[in-house]
């Protein structure tokens, strides 16, 4: 909850900046510059940013950054807010895809399409799915460094206690509900699914259904239409009918990563970003696979952009640093981190990211999905209507009585003024 | 059973239930990170690890931190005292009418949410060149930190009787003279209660640094433990860790104050 109100508080916030984010875009491309870069992240996360501003100061020594960490992301969400609606945003920040379109229809980003040409940089050269994730109002705002998806983690150890093969080469719903069947014990479950829209929609697209009505410009959830519905019963019928997630109250005692990280959940659905913290974990063997699948392949993007702030003064000097830190030096470095699937094909494809001795060892996994990748709308409001579904889609998991009509109905009232806020 | 013995149980009973939270930091401290956390509690950890005090010193730089978190509140401790003792002795001596309005106005600003001030304070601060600085956390110690703390001190200057406020103006004090000679020293309660909690305020001031500060150089302790916060579950013991370190500073100005406090107040 309080996550919840932090990132609505945030929202409000950036709508108050919507004045004061009319940035004059000085610049000063010769002479010295100093400049503000803003991440958020765990500190085994952070380090990999760090790593390249140390990096980057040493090839262009006229530019100073000073590297913000904000351990929380909600944490992060309200500090920018606050900072744009004061005027002294940092020069540069980093965001999700899903987060960022709140910041560019209020005027607070200037697109880096218009520093394509000056860094020299072609965008053949990166996958196109963050790309067009990142390209709002008809411009690149925001310069993707990751390409992350949806996978299933799973523990080898358990696995291989149980008899089940990894089906590295993909499975359908019925082989995935069966494994995590033999997997539950009564110690350990089979999986651990968030109840969030974020991880239901490959499920829907995976079926043939749709989460929305329309890509670009939504005007409601379609969990109503036959195929996506029918996905939502199949992942509720896991935590109700089978049992093999982990209950409401395990879930509050100990959330999925720990329960993940310490054998007592066999296979967990997460982003690459659990791969560094999970490698920092004593004992735990651990491996991906990629997301079960019922008519036709489906994933889901998970990506991060380097944004410029409209309000810099040193417009040339941001994008010096972001072409750096999403260029070849830059991805190899947060690559050799761990945290990141790099955007940019070339690293992707190396031994940075693919390297078969650390863990997960079929890294490819991420790189196989990427042709049927989907995402989420981008629309301002986006984030507060995943909250509200994230509250609605936790009660059809777990609340007796409540039913997958209950939930499609709350779903579609609830939402739908935001979604018509979002359009405007 | 006699009331002084259900007195000690109750006693025994409130220390209880605010001991056990400190006793589960500091057991949870020792343990060896990189273990499953216990399921349900665990009393004493089969291996005891001491070097946890040490190893967070490496995860992050909580000397600097904890000096900087010192800076602030042996600034803004004391001047959230003088700040706070004097305008809730304005309030406990003006007329029936003005004291109303100025306690009607310390109530409406007590329920200003804190959230509202963040935008104006930045601009502020930003206007006056101090973000960044370790003033900004500070600077609510001029207006005594909260009206709650005014508040505090209005009330108890209040029961202290009239007259003599009255006696000591007539033999020509000031009021500022009053303030000190008659006011401080029979309030010596009110100053001891406000010095732990504005020290406690400001020793676990979160947002003010989350915001105004930029730099990691003059971070301050509360945004050491939420950076170790999100740390994974098996590495929890090294949030504890730095979590005892935060609690024991405060407690330790504590217990010097309270035996300071008790000394000079009831001569024991």
């Amino acid at each position: 909850m309080r996550g919840t109100s932090l990132r609505l508080l945030a929202v409000s916030l950036t709508l108050l900046a919507a004045t004061a984010c009319m940035g004059d875009g000085g610049d000063s491309s010769s002479g010295n510059a100093s400049i503000r870069l803003q991440v958020s992240g765990e500190r085994e996360e952070t380090a990999v940013y760090r790593a390249v501003v140390r990096a980057f100061e040493k090839d262009n020594p006229q530019i100073d950054v000073t590297l913000v960490e904000v351990a929380d992301k909600d944490d992060h969400l309200a500090k920018l807010a606050t900072a744009f609606s004061a005027g002294d945003p940092p020069d540069v920040f980093l965001v999700n895809f899903r987060e960022y379109s709140q910041f560019v229809s209020r005027g607070a980003v200037a697109p880096f399409e218009d520093h394509l040409a000056a860094q020299e940089m072609d965008l053949a050269d990166y996958y196109e799915e963050p790309i067009e994730a990142f390209t709002f109002d008809g411009a690149l705002q925001c310069m993707p460094q990751n390409i992350s998806s949806l996978v299933v983690y799973f523990n080898t150890d358990l696995f291989e206690r149980a008899g089940v093969e990894p089906p590295f080469g993909g499975w359908t719903w019925d082989e995935f509900r069966d494994a995590a069947l033999e997997l539950t014990t009564r110690d350990v479950r089979g999986v651990g699914i968030e109840p969030n829209v974020i991880r239901l929609a490959p499920f829907m697209w995976s079926n043939g259904g749709e989460l929305v009505d329309d890509d670009t410009e939504p005007t409601r959830f379609t969990f109503d239409d036959p195929a996506s519905r029918e996905a939502l019963e199949f992942v509720v019928s896991l935590v109700r009918d089978d049992e093999v997630v982990p209950s409401e109250r395990e879930v509050a005692a100990q959330d999925l990563e720990t329960r993940f990280t310490t054998g007592k959940i066999a296979m967990l659905l997460s982003s690459r970003r659990e791969t560094p913290p999970f490698r920092e974990v004593t004992g735990l063997n651990f491996d991906v696979l990629p997301l079960p699948q019922a008519e036709r392949p489906s994933g889901i993007l998970h990506s991060d952009g380097y944004c410029i702030a409209a309000q810099s003064d040193e417009q040339t000097a941001a994008a010096e640093l972001i072409a750096y830190a999403t260029g070849e030096q830059g991805q190899t470095i947060t690559t050799l981190g761990g945290r990141t699937v790099p955007s940019l094909e070339s690293v992707a494809n190396s031994l940075a990211f693919l390297d078969p001795l650390q863990a997960p060892a079929h890294s490819q996994v991420f790189l196989d999905g990427i042709p049927d990748l989907r995402r989420t709308p981008v629309i301002p409001t986006w984030p507060e209507i995943e909250d509200l579904a994230e509250e609605i889609l936790t009660r059809a998991f777990y609340e007796p009585g409540y039913t997958i009509d209950d939930a499609i109905a709350a779903l579609e009232d609830q939402t739908s003024e935001l979604f018509a806020e979002g359009g405007e | 059973m006699t009331r002084r013995m259900l007195h000690g149980a109750a006693v025994f009973g409130v220390a209880l239930v605010f001991i056990l939270p400190l006793a589960f930091m500091l057991l949870g401290s020792l343990r060896v990170p990189g273990l499953a956390p216990p399921d349900g509690f665990e009393w004493v950890p089969d291996r005891i690890r001491w070097a946890n005090f040490q190893t967070v010193f490496d995860l992050v730089p909580l000397w600097g931190y904890i000096w900087n978190s010192v800076l602030v509140a042996a600034v803004a401790v004391p001047v959230t005292v003088v700040v706070g003792s004097l305008a809730g002795f304005a309030i406990a001596t003006a007329g029936p009418v003005v004291r109303r309005r100025l306690v009607l106005v310390s109530l409406v600003a007590l329920m200003i949410p804190v959230t509202a001030l963040w935008i104006p304070r930045f601009v502020l601060f930003r206007w006056a060149g101090l973000i960044d600085t370790p003033i900004v956390l500070m600077l609510p110690a001029l207006m005594a930190t909260t009206p709650f703390f005014v508040l505090i001190f209005a009330v108890v200057y209040s029961r202290i009787p009239k007259q003599m406020f009255e006696a000591a103006a007539l033999e020509g004090s000031s009021a500022i003279a009053t303030w000190r000679r008659v006011a401080v020293p029979l309030g010596r309660p009110a100053t001891f209660a406000v010095s732990v909690l504005a020290l406690v305020w400001h020793w676990a001031n979160f947002v003010d640094p989350l915001l105004y500060l930029t730099t990691e150089e003059r971070f301050t302790v509360p945004l050491a433990l939420r950076t170790l916060q999100t740390l994974e579950a098996t590495n929890h013991p090294l949030m504890l860790a730095a979590a005892v370190i935060a609690t024991v500073i405060p407690l330790a100005l504590f217990f010097l104050a309270q035996r300071a406090f008790f000394v000079k107040t009831l001569d024991i």
